[in-house]
């Protein structure tokens, strides 16, 4: 998952009211700057169309992320702006348990088994070559572990939460946050060119962009940059990876207390309840609502476009939450071994869902 | 060695259920017909 650089330190202590109003106007730039991508690829669609020219359809989700990119990389976020902002991650989080009316259980067990059975090759693939590649540049163990964890499971969640249970350096979770970030960003852009160049069906595209893109955000707004139906399935597949984490961080805690350098973790089923990610249980509940049709085929619409609106305000957010001099502000090496990682994780993780189409017939 | 402490609960922890009622809720809202249809 990702939640970014943009935390709500400023709004915890204050009332619930109080907390409320001032997350108002992020909420509402998040919106806005949401729905004027969307009105300028209908804008564009329609010029096209009655001026009988072929302009090639710039998605609404390109469009908001650069929006919010130019925003956030030019004038700032004014602090005004920053706890709604970070909300972002919220309306992801319920985005994907509303997806869930789109899946019938089925689907979800087949496409979900066959996601977990990847991200399980796609976990072994990556903790051993971002060992590998951390011992080579000579990083330090911890922020090794940190990239190693930040670019399997799931980004910058994983990466806060593998820092508390292995007791990493402040500085060197930074790094890892700042490294995987910045590869995630790339991704977003780069993973549908090479799909199209590919030729990928919706669906394996989907499979690959959950698999390999970093960060939940980033993934649904890969699959969305490609198709509808390809971030469905992206969704889907980052969030069997998502799923994983507490297994992850729990390997990692037991490891680093073995040698001493963390705290022994003591009720380990608790431990692994803490970590996992709730909005799993909501998409699954969704899910089998809609399965067991207690929503007609109208009302199942409905629930796809508030999930498509909670998007929308995600993908504002992926592009407002990008500030390119932080990132640059990091450093080179834990940049360098997280994309060299990541672009071989890439290129496994292509390889296994290649195979996976034609056996699967994705 | 000292067991690891319970950890207060993040923003992350209380954020994931928020995020499942809001939505359980306007699904609830979509079934009851309060919404008649959400445009896209």
């Amino acid at each position: 998952m990702a939640e970014g650089a943009l935390a709500l330190p400023q709004v915890r202590t204050a009332s619930p009211v109080s907390r409320f109003i001032k997350l108002i106007p992020g909420v509402l730039m998040l919106a806005a700057i949401g729905y004027l991508g969307k009105f300028i690829e209908q804008s564009i669609s329609a010029y096209a169309k009655a001026s009988h020219l072929h302009i090639p359809n710039i998605e609404y989700v390109l469009w908001a992320i650069l929006i919010g990119l130019a925003v956030s990389n030019t004038i700032g976020i004014p602090a005004v702006f920053r706890p709604g902002v970070a909300t972002y991650e919220f309306w992801l989080k319920a985005g994907i348990v509303l997806l869930g009316s789109r899946f019938l259980l089925g689907d979800v067990l087949r496409l979900g088994g066959l996601s977990l059975t990847l991200v399980v090759l796609e976990l072994a693939i990556a903790f051993t070559l971002m060992t590998l590649l951390g011992r080579w540049f000579k990083l330090k163990p911890k922020l090794t572990s940190l990239l190693a964890v930040g670019s399997s499971v799931c980004g910058v969640s994983a990466i806060i939460a593998t820092k508390g249970a292995i007791d990493a350096d402040d500085e060197d979770s930074s790094y890892a946050i700042a490294a995987i970030l910045a590869i995630g960003a790339i991704s977003l852009f780069t993973f549908p060119l090479i799909g199209h160049w590919l030729h990928m069906s919706d669906r394996a595209f989907g499979m690959w962009a959950g698999l390999a893109v970093d960060n939940t955000a980033e993934a649904t707004a890969a699959g969305a940059l490609y198709s509808d139906a390809a971030a469905k399935i992206a969704v889907l597949a980052k969030t069997t990876r998502n799923a994983m984490i507490g297994f992850v961080v729990l390997g990692y805690a037991i490891y680093w207390a073995s040698r001493g350098q963390a705290q022994a973790v003591g009720n380990k089923a608790a431990f692994l309840w803490q970590k996992f990610p709730k909005f799993v249980l909501g998409f699954l509940l969704v899910s089998i609502l809609a399965t067991a049709a207690v929503f007609n085929k109208e009302q199942l619409g409905s629930l796809a476009n508030l999930s498509r609106w909670a998007f929308l305000l995600t993908f504002a957010g992926v592009g407002l939450k990008t500030n390119i001099r932080e990132l640059k502000a990091q450093g080179l090496r834990p940049f360098a071994v997280g994309a060299i990682g990541e672009g071989a994780i890439a290129l496994v993780t292509l390889g296994m869902v290649m195979v996976a189409a034609t056996a699967f017939n994705l | 060695m000292a067991e690891t402490q319970e950890q207060p609960k993040s923003f992350q922890l209380s954020l994931d259920w928020l995020a499942v009622l809001t939505a359980v809720a306007l699904a609830l809202v979509v079934k009851l017909g309060l919404i008649h249809k959400v445009p896209w």
